[in-house]
């Protein structure tokens, strides 16, 4: 996973960020230092739900 | 004569966030256990290092504002993250060495702490991590 920083407290902005040994990255994500280079893909159409047959009547 | 006043030099980051401008003291305690291991033959009781239970107390203004104290913080409180302090801000160097603890648990963090006509500050302290200095 790759991170940009988008706040001068940890670096140059628009550089790579590179978490050092026990960086809480979800901190730094959840509050506006960095962002996640990784593209989440939403465009995918959820599946069908599955119906069930119904029970052959005697 | 050896002294070290501090004005404006030193750095404090925490979690890869840089707090100088919101720090105004800091202090990191190395310390060990202390187990005794005088034995028979001993004249003097003797001790060698247990584990490591070392602490570093902060003292911050506090901030509201965007990437600033309580953004870092708040989402730190009750885990463990990596703290950094130097007395300066120059390059890492023998006479500019760089503390580290990797690990280390924020157990407490006052969110507000409110005097009327004051600038707000706050008390932390950061329990345990694994300590190292670097020299270059």
């Amino acid at each position: 996973m790759k991170y940009t920083i988008i706040s001068d407290k940890i670096g140059v902005v628009g550089e790579k960020f590179v978490p050092g040994e026990g960086i809480n990255i979800e901190a730094l994500l959840a509050h506006g230092f960095i962002v996640s280079d990784e593209i989440v893909n939403d465009t995918t159409a959820p599946k069908s739900a599955k119906t069930k047959a119904l029970p052959k009547k005697d | 004569m050896a002294t070290s006043t501090y004005l404006s030099n030193p750095t404090f980051t925490c979690n890869s966030v840089d707090l100088s401008d919101q720090c105004r003291s800091a202090t990191l305690s190395v310390k060990y256990d202390a187990l005794e291991s005088t034995a028979f033959g001993s004249t003097s009781r003797v001790y060698t290092a247990g584990l490591g239970d070392h602490e570093l107390n902060v003292t911050l203004l506090m901030s509201y504002s965007a990437t600033e104290t309580y953004a870092t913080l708040a989402a730190l409180v009750g885990t463990a993250t990596t703290v950094i302090l130097k007395p300066s801000s120059s390059a890492t160097s023998a006479t500019n060495p760089s503390f580290t603890l990797t690990g280390t648990f924020l157990e407490t963090l006052p969110v507000i702490d409110a005097k009327y006509g004051e600038l707000s500050e706050i008390d932390i302290t950061f329990k345990g991590g694994v300590y190292t200095v670097a020299t270059a």
